[in-house]
């Protein structure tokens, strides 16, 4: 299975995603509305075996006012890698949880919730993974984080 | 709680009265704490404690080709058994109060040895919005061992540092 | 996991100061009696910002950045940014540079699954192999040594070549050593498949099948011992993989023991490799020709665009996603480690199991903490 026959099954099921671009023959970058992500998903795994989930990240955009939520998802039968976003609003970023469908994504989506404040919704146990309770809050992996860099050391040159 | 009752000594003749500290301070002076000194700095167990890259070449000292155990330096698995805690890697804000829990089970006299860029000044991660600066302010450190990460043999170097600091009374482990 | 305890359980938290793991992390299990009833893992100990930092670093610096990421086999680390970078900006990589960063790559490889072996093997009391693995890993590490000038953080690969040519009478020194290992392996080997005691501890421990690996986001070792030949050497090849000669080594078991036994065989097949590369290796240039890169690379600007790379770690599928504006800082990178999506399945792999079985399957993972946290 290639990337044409992986995009023509896709377009075919959901004609509303828009492909932007193909980097090679087995990258493939499409866009997905953030309301239908877990439909997206749940096809991509049972009809078009995208059964590994590489990662699953945010991306901050300030000028945009815009967070993208990113998936990255593989393959154990086929080398094509497929990489969809999902844009939320800066402001009040929310998203429904992937977890019922890859359930590895549960680290992903805790640490991309403490990192940028993203939203999982029906996620099972949305606690901070990688941070102090003082840092949580303060979305550190967001352009606009004010704690960085850190001037705390005392022989800074 | 009822107040406990002061029992009047009696001057016995030729007899001096003192607590435990004045024996202490006094011998403190004498050639037994020479003694003492060089029986402690042959038998520094230090603890494994792999807290970042560095961890790998602690891991690596410890073990067969490089051989502390000639010096009395043996890698111990707990902080009850250690005379040495290395802080081998950064020190992150989460991190700090495991390390300070670890630094107070570890009976006196103890030692602090800073292996490593990261826990002197930081290294690469000085920067950093998680990890705690200015490690030589929150523990007694003695010996610091730069390098990223610095080899086996700057270890053992630093150990030797530290057996020369204990024989000339200038560590921090112990009060003078 | 629920925190509320019967009275008949206790909670016992293993780390994060534990000697079982290179770099800490915390497991929280909750016993009833001697059987770990539910368990939980807590990360960020060593959280240190990798990826907020990497977006204030230029291109060049911020290799020397992710060398710090897995420092248990720090070159592949580098070899997944440099490849972003390289596609992001079209560079061809000469033929004599992949060649060289294939046998480093593979050298760290053998160091690499060496170390986890030891290690491993001493969690279960088996010291004297930690001795032993040791003792021949400083012969690779002194090979390693010789070509990139460290031990751990190398920070050899550059953006389209390396830093520098093999060293002189490179062969001689690969094939003295390579003659110890091939020993000191097969000496591995039968201690492991003699000792009763080892095999009591390890036979049909921690099993998982095809499927649940599949299905969890396993890779490496420990879905390859479950009989999936999923290997990105093979799958999408980087480098000169395509002209190298190898196989992907799996099992079927997909217990313990079988996670061993595919880390002993890649070693060998690892060795082979570089045998290979040996023989093959051309002659030329280590940087493309007439082009501005070289060892110290000028500032320089990546043209705006997003790649994902990913290549084979000895944990599994090490992959880089990096977003490029046109600057001379990347905006976001983001590092696939392997060892995240397996450290999630310890909780359940560690239900119903006596609390002795911990160590053996937490440690047959071959976790790289700093990796997992960044």
């Amino acid at each position: 299975m290639d990337s044409k026959s992986v995009m023509n099954a896709i377009t075919s099921k959901f004609p509303d995603i828009h492909f932007v671009f193909r980097e090679s023959d087995i990258r493939i970058t499409g866009r997905v509305r953030a309301a239908k992500v877990v439909e997206v998903c749940q096809y991509l795994k049972e009809e078009v075996e995208f059964g590994h989930l590489c990662c699953e990240f945010g991306v901050d955009y300030p000028e945009r006012n815009e967070i993208e939520v990113v998936y990255v998802i593989g393959s154990y039968e086929h080398p094509v890698i497929l990489t969809m976003k999902a844009i939320l609003p800066r402001d009040n970023p929310e998203i429904e949880s992937v977890v019922p469908v890859y359930w590895n994504a549960n680290w992903y989506e805790r640490e991309t919730h403490e990192l940028f404040g993203v939203q999982y919704l029906n996620h099972p146990d949305l606690r901070p993974l990688v941070l102090t309770e003082e840092l949580y809050g303060e979305w550190p992996l967001r352009k606009d984080y004010e704690g960085f860099p850190n001037k705390t050391a005392r022989n800074l040159v | 709680m009822d107040e406990v009752e002061q029992v009047e000594y009696e001057q016995v003749p030729g007899t001096m009265l003192t607590d435990s500290n004045a024996i202490c301070d006094f011998l403190k002076k004498t050639k037994v704490q020479d003694v003492l000194n060089w029986g402690r700095k042959n038998s520094l167990w230090f603890m494994v404690n792999a807290m970042g890259c560095c961890g790998v070449e602690l891991l690596a000292t410890g073990m067969a080709h490089y051989d502390t155990d000639r010096f009395g330096i043996i890698p111990r698995n707990s902080p009850r058994h250690a005379d040495v805690m290395i802080i081998s890697g950064y020190v992150t804000k989460k991190y700090l109060p495991a390390l300070q829990t670890v630094w107070d089970q570890m009976p006196s006299p103890k030692w602090v040895i800073c292996f490593g860029d990261c826990a002197i000044s930081g290294g690469p991660f000085y920067e950093s919005y998680s990890t705690h600066q200015n490690i030589d302010e929150i523990f007694p450190v003695d010996v610091f061992v730069p390098g990223c990460p610095p080899r086996c043999e700057a270890l053992i170097q630093g150990f030797v540092e530290l057996q020369k600091k204990i024989i000339a009374k200038k560590d921090k482990g112990t009060e003078y | 996991m629920d925190e509320t305890v019967k009275p008949s359980e206790m909670i016992v938290h293993l780390g994060p100061q534990h000697p079982m793991m290179p770099g800490p992390f915390r497991l929280n299990a909750k016993l009833k009696g001697e059987t770990v009833v539910d368990s939980e893992v807590d990360i960020g100990w060593i959280h240190k910002g990798i990826e907020k930092i990497l977006e204030n670093k230029t291109y060049l610096q911020g290799i020397t950045i992710v060398d710090r990421i897995c420092y248990l086999a720090a070159i592949t680390n580098e070899e997944a940014y440099v490849g972003c970078v390289e596609k992001l900006a079209g560079i061809e990589v000469p033929e004599r540079s992949q060649y060289i960063r294939v046998i480093v790559e593979e050298l760290s490889r053998i160091q690499s699954h060496i170390l986890g072996m030891g290690e491993y093997a001493s969690f279960l009391g088996f010291v004297s192999m930690f001795m032993y693995t040791i003792r021949d890993r400083e012969d690779l590490m002194s090979l390693i040594d010789s070509i990139t000038g460290a031990r751990i953080t190398h920070s050899f690969l550059r953006f389209g070549g390396v830093k520098q040519d093999l060293p002189d009478n490179f062969a001689n020194d690969v094939k003295y050593v390579f003659g110890n290992i091939r020993k000191a392996v097969d000496q591995y080997e039968e201690l492991y498949a003699t000792d009763r005691i080892y095999k009591a501890r390890t036979v049909g421990i921690g099993v998982v099948d095809a499927d649940t690996a599949k299905d969890l986001g396993v890779s490496g070792p420990p879905l390859r011992a479950t009989g999936v030949a999923f290997d990105i050497r093979k799958d999408e090849p980087y480098l000169v993989y395509n002209d190298l000669d190898f196989k992907v080594c799996t099992h079927t078991d997909g217990d313990v023991y079988a996670r061993i036994q595919v880390r002993l065989d890649e070693i060998r097949e690892s060795m082979y490799i570089i045998e290979q590369c040996l023989d093959q290796i051309p002659s030329g240039p280590l940087f493309p020709e007439g082009t501005a890169y070289g060892r110290r690379t000028p500032i320089m600007r990546v043209p705006a665009g997003e790649v994902f790379h990913r290549v084979e770690d000895p944990r599994g599928e090490m992959g880089f996603y990096m977003v490029s504006d046109g600057s001379d800082k990347p905006y976001r990178v983001k590092v696939r480690g392997p060892v995240y999506p397996t450290l999630q399945t310890l909780p359940g792999l560690l239900k119903g199991v006596p609390v002795a079985d911990i160590v053996a399957i937490a440690g047959s993972m071959d976790t790289c903490t700093s990796e997992v946290d960044r």
